[in-house]
C-alpha cells in the first residue's frame, strides 16, 4: 500500500504514518500530496504567496485530505510568526490559542511596578497548563502559543518535545494532540508580547484556515458524488438521470459554491484586518460550519452504501468535514460574533463592505 | 479529475470599480431623501409590489434607469456591476422599483441586443427616462415551467401579424405601457423552434386585461387576452422564429441578480429594529448571524455572475445556482425572523410595522421560488451543466 497517496481511494491511513517531514523539504518543487510522481500534483505557493493564493492552496490540501498540517503552517503559525518578528522554523508548524494557560515570569523584577511580582526583569516566562487538541502537535517543529501573561497577550514558541503529549485525533484521524505543560520555560528569545488584535487576529487565521478546509473537501463530495451518479446505474440508467436525485445533487453542488465564495470573499478583508476582517472570517466559518452537515448527507446519500466504507474514498471528505466544522469555532461561536455589532442602520453597510 | 480542470463550483472572484463606491454613496443620499418624503418605506418584495411611476421618473432623471444602456439611445452607458450597485441598494432599502423593473432589467437589453434601429430610437430613451414600462408576456396556462408549449399564436396579415392567446401571471399589465409576448409564428416539428418575440400596445384594441388577484388580494398578476391583436411589422423583436434562442439568452441576467435574494431583506431590517428595544439573547443573535452569513456568502455568488455577464459570458448554470440559493434563503429568511421573535403576522396592522411586513412577505413568500424558473427545474439546469464539463 502506498501510504503516500490520497486519490487513489486506498484505505484510511493511520495518521502516525504520514510523512509530514517529506511534505516540507522542498517547497519549491514538491507535491501538495507527498508524491512528487503524482500526475496532479500541484505546487506548493511561494513563500511570499497572497492570503488569497494561500487559500487555494489550503482549499486544494482540503479536497485532497492531504496529510499534513499545511493550512496551519502556512495560514496560522508562520504569518503569525512573522507577524510577530519571531523567526519562523522549517517543516510543520502548529498552534494553539490558550488563553487559560497559567503564565508567570521566571526573573520577577525586584521592584514591580503594578501588582507585585507580576513583572519580570526579562520577559522568560514560566508556563503551567495544558494546550488542548492541538492540530498535528506530534509532527510539528514547532508550536505557536498565544495566551495571556501578567503584562498582557504574549506569543511564543515551544517545541513538541518541551511538552508531555497526549495522543489524540479527530474523526478523520488527523493528530489532534494534547500537550501538558508544567512550569516550562520559555526563553526571552522565544516570546513576544502583541497587541490585542493580533490575538483577534489569530482567531480570524485559524477560523479561515479552516473554512479553507471544508470548502476543499466540500468541492471533494461534490466531484465524487458527480462521478458516482453518473457511472452507477440502477433500473436501466444512471442515477444522475433520476429526478429526486438531481433535487438533491444540485443542492450539494450549490451548498458547496456557497462555502468556497465565503472563503474567497474573505481573503482581502484579512489583509486589510479591522471590522471587515472579522465579518468576513465570521461569516466564513460561519456558513462553512453550517454547510458541513448538508454536504456531508447528501454526498452520502447519493453514494449509498459504498459511501459509508473504506472502499470508497468519500470518508476522506466527509470525516474532515464533521470534524473541521468544530474546529477554531464552529457555527454558533462564528455566528454570534457576527450578529453582535449588528444593527438595524448598519447592517446593510456592513454587508456591503465589500468589494 | 485533474486540478486544472477549473472546477464547476468556482465562480468569479469580483472586484468592484472605484466609481461603484462613489456610485453606491450617492444612491444611499438619494434614498435617504426619498425616505424622507415618505416614498421609501422599507417594505419587502418591492421589485414585485412597490409600484410609483413617480419615483421611477426620479431615478430616471439621476440616470439609473436604464443605466447600463449606451449615450447614444439614452442610457447611462454604465457597467453591469455599476448597475448591480444600485439595484441592490434600492432594493434593500424596500424602495418601490417594480413601475420600470422590467424595463430595465430585461425589455431594454432585449430591445438593445435584438430590436431595430427605429426600435432602438424609440424605446430605449423612453425606458431610460422611466416613461415606459413594460410587461413581458410568456407563460400561459398550460405553459409553465415548459414555455416552449406555448399556444398563443401570430398570424401573418397584409401589413403584419394578428396575435390570438392568453398569456397568465404577466405582472403590472394593467399599468404599464406594453408588453413583450412570446408567440408561435410557424409550426416546427421541434417545438423550440417557430417562436417569435413582439412588443404590444397594451392599450391596442383587443387586449383586454383581466385580474388575477393574490392570495393577499393584491392585484399585481393578470390573464392578459390577445383577441385578434394586430402588431405591425416593425414591432417584431429580432428574428421571426428565433424567439426561444432570445427568450433562454436572457436567463442568466433574469435569474442571478440582487432581486433572487433581497426581496425579504427588509423584514431581516425590521426585526434588528425589534431586538434593539429590548436585549437580544444568544440564542435571537445567533440566529441572525446564520442568516447574514449566508446572505453575504450568496451575494458574493450573485456578483460573481454578475462579473462574469460583464465580461460578455453567460452563466446560465452559475445563475440557475443563484436562484435557487437565493430564493430559498428569502423563504427561510421569513420563517427564522418569525420564530426568531414570535410575532402574530397581522396584515390589516399599522403599514410598516413588523406584524404587518411579517405578513405581507409571509403572504409572498411562496412566489419566491416558483418566478423566474421554479426552482425544482433550475436543480436539472445546475445538474445538468456540471455533467457537461
Amino acid at each position: 500500500m502506498n501510504s503516500r497517496t490520497i486519490d487513489t481511494g486506498t484505505p484510511v491511513i493511520p495518521a502516525d504514518a504520514y510523512d509530514t517531514t517529506a511534505f516540507y523539504a522542498d517547497p519549491d518543487a514538491i507535491a501538495v500530496v507527498t508524491n512528487t510522481t503524482a500526475a496532479d500534483a500541484v505546487p506548493l505557493p511561494a513563500p511570499n504567496a497572497s492570503t488569497a493564493e494561500l487559500l487555494t492552496a489550503a482549499q486544494e490540501a482540503g479536497r485532497r485530505a492531504v496529510p499534513a498540517p499545511f493550512a496551519e503552517t502556512a495560514l496560522v503559525a508562520g504569518p503569525l510568526l512573522r507577524r510577530a518578528g519571531l523567526p519562523v522554523p522549517d517543516g510543520p508548524l502548529s498552534y494553539a490559542i490558550a488563553p487559560e494557560l497559567v503564565i508567570r515570569y521566571a526573573h520577577p523584577a525586584a521592584s514591580p511596578v503594578g501588582s507585585a511580582g507580576c513583572l519580570g526583569d526579562d520577559d522568560t516566562l514560566l508556563v503551567t497548563g495544558t494546550l488542548r487538541r492541538v492540530p498535528w502537535a506530534r509532527a510539528a517543529t514547532a508550536v505557536v502559543v498565544l495566551a495571556g501573561a501578567p503584562s498582557g497577550p504574549v506569543l511564543f514558541t515551544l517545541t513538541p518535545d518541551q511538552a508531555v503529549l497526549t495522543p489524540g485525533g479527530n474523526l478523520a484521524g488527523e493528530p489532534r494532540d494534547d500537550l501538558h505543560l508544567a512550569a516550562l520555560e520559555i526563553p526571552a528569545s522565544q516570546v513576544r508580547r502583541i497587541s490585542p488584535e493580533l490575538l483577534a487576529e489569530a482567531r480570524l487565521r485559524a477560523a479561515l484556515a479552516r473554512s479553507a478546509l471544508i470548502a476543499g473537501a466540500a468541492e471533494r463530495c461534490v466531484h465524487l458524488t458527480v462521478a458516482h451518479t453518473a457511472a452507477r446505474t440502477q433500473f436501466g440508467r444512471p442515477l444522475s438521470r433520476f429526478q429526486a436525485v438531481k433535487q438533491e445533487e444540485a443542492r450539494l453542488i450549490e451548498e458547496a459554491a456557497l462555502v468556497r465564495a465565503a472563503v474567497q470573499a474573505a481573503a482581502a478583508p484579512l489583509d486589510t484586518g479591522g471590522p471587515a476582517a472579522h465579518f468576513a472570517v465570521a461569516a466564513a466559518k460561519a456558513q462553512a460550519s453550517a454547510s458541513a452537515a448538508e454536504i456531508a448527507r447528501i454526498a452520502h446519500q447519493l453514494h449509498g452504501a459504498i459511501g459509508i466504507t473504506l472502499l470508497s474514498p468519500l470518508h476522506l471528505a466527509t470525516t474532515r468535514l464533521w470534524s473541521w466544522r468544530d474546529e477554531d469555532g464552529d457555527e454558533t461561536y462564528w455566528a454570534l460574533r457576527l450578529a453582535r455589532p449588528l444593527t438595524a442602520t448598519t447592517l446593510w453597510p456592513t454587508l456591503t463592505t465589500t468589494p | 479529475m485533474s486540478p486544472s480542470t477549473p472546477s464547476p463550483i468556482a465562480f468569479p472572484d469580483v472586484t468592484l470599480p472605484e466609481s461603484a463606491r462613489r456610485l453606491r454613496a450617492e444612491v444611499r443620499a438619494f434614498v435617504d431623501e426619498e425616505r424622507a418624503r415618505g416614498t421609501v418605506l422599507g417594505r419587502p418584495d418591492s421589485w414585485l409590489a412597490g409600484w410609483d411611476p413617480g419615483f421611477s421618473r426620479r431615478l430616471a432623471e439621476r440616470g439609473w434607469v436604464g443605466m447600463a444602456l449606451p449615450t447614444e439611445y439614452g442610457g447611462a452607458g454604465r457597467g453591469f456591476l455599476e448597475r448591480y450597485v444600485v439595484i441592490e441598494e434600492l432594493l434593500a432599502a424596500g424602495a418601490p422599483v417594480s413601475a420600470h423593473w422590467v424595463s430595465d432589467r430585461q425589455a431594454g437589453p432585449s430591445i438593445l441586443r435584438h430590436g431595430t434601429e427605429e426600435q432602438r430610437r424609440f424605446f430605449l430613451p423612453r425606458i431610460a427616462a422611466g416613461q415606459c414600462f413594460f410587461s413581458i408576456g410568456m407563460s400561459e396556462k398550460s405553459s409553465g415551467s415548459d414555455l416552449a408549449s406555448v399556444a398563443t399564436r401570430a398570424e401573418r396579415t397584409s401589413d403584419g401579424w394578428r396575435l390570438t392567446g392568453t398569456k397568465m401571471w404577466t405582472g403590472g399589465a394593467h399599468v404599464n405601457d406594453y408588453a413583450i409576448v412570446l408567440a408561435r409564428t410557424d409550426d416546427a416539428e421541434d417545438k423550440h423552434s417557430g417562436l417569435s418575440q413582439f412588443i404590444v400596445d397594451l392599450r391596442a384594441p383587443g387586449v383586454r386585461v383581466e385580474p388575477i388577484r393574490l392570495m393577499s388580494g393584491e392585484h399585481r398578476f393578470n390573464a392578459f387576452h390577445l383577441e385578434g391583436v394586430g402588431v405591425s411589422d416593425g414591432m417584431l423583436l429580432g428574428q421571426r422564429g428565433d424567439g426561444w434562442k432570445q427568450v433562454t439568452g436572457e436567463l442568466a441576467f433574469e435569474r442571478s441578480g440582487p432581486e433572487r435574494y433581497l426581496s425579504t431583506f427588509p423584514l431581516l431590517v425590521s426585526l434588528l429594529r425589534e431586538l434593539e428595544q429590548r436585549s437580544a439573547t444568544v440564542e435571537q443573535l445567533t440566529r441572525v448571524g446564520i442568516l447574514t452569513a449566508r446572505l453575504h456568502g450568496i451575494r458574493r455568488l450573485s456578483l460573481g455572475v454578475a462579473a462574469a455577464l460583464d465580461a460578455g459570458s453567460s452563466p446560465d448554470t452559475q445563475a440557475a445556482l443563484v436562484k435557487d440559493l437565493g430564493t430559498r434563503l428569502e423563504v427561510t429568511l421569513v420563517d427564522t425572523v418569525r420564530s426568531v421573535l414570535p410575532t402574530p403576522a397581522d396584515p390589516h396592522a399599522t403599514p410598516g410595522s413588523h406584524p404587518e411586513l411579517l405578513a405581507f412577505a409571509l403572504l409572498h413568500s411562496p412566489g419566491y421560488t416558483l418566478r423566474g424558473g421554479t426552482n425544482e427545474i433550475l436543480r436539472g439546469i445546475i445538474t445538468r451543466g456540471l455533467e457537461q464539463r
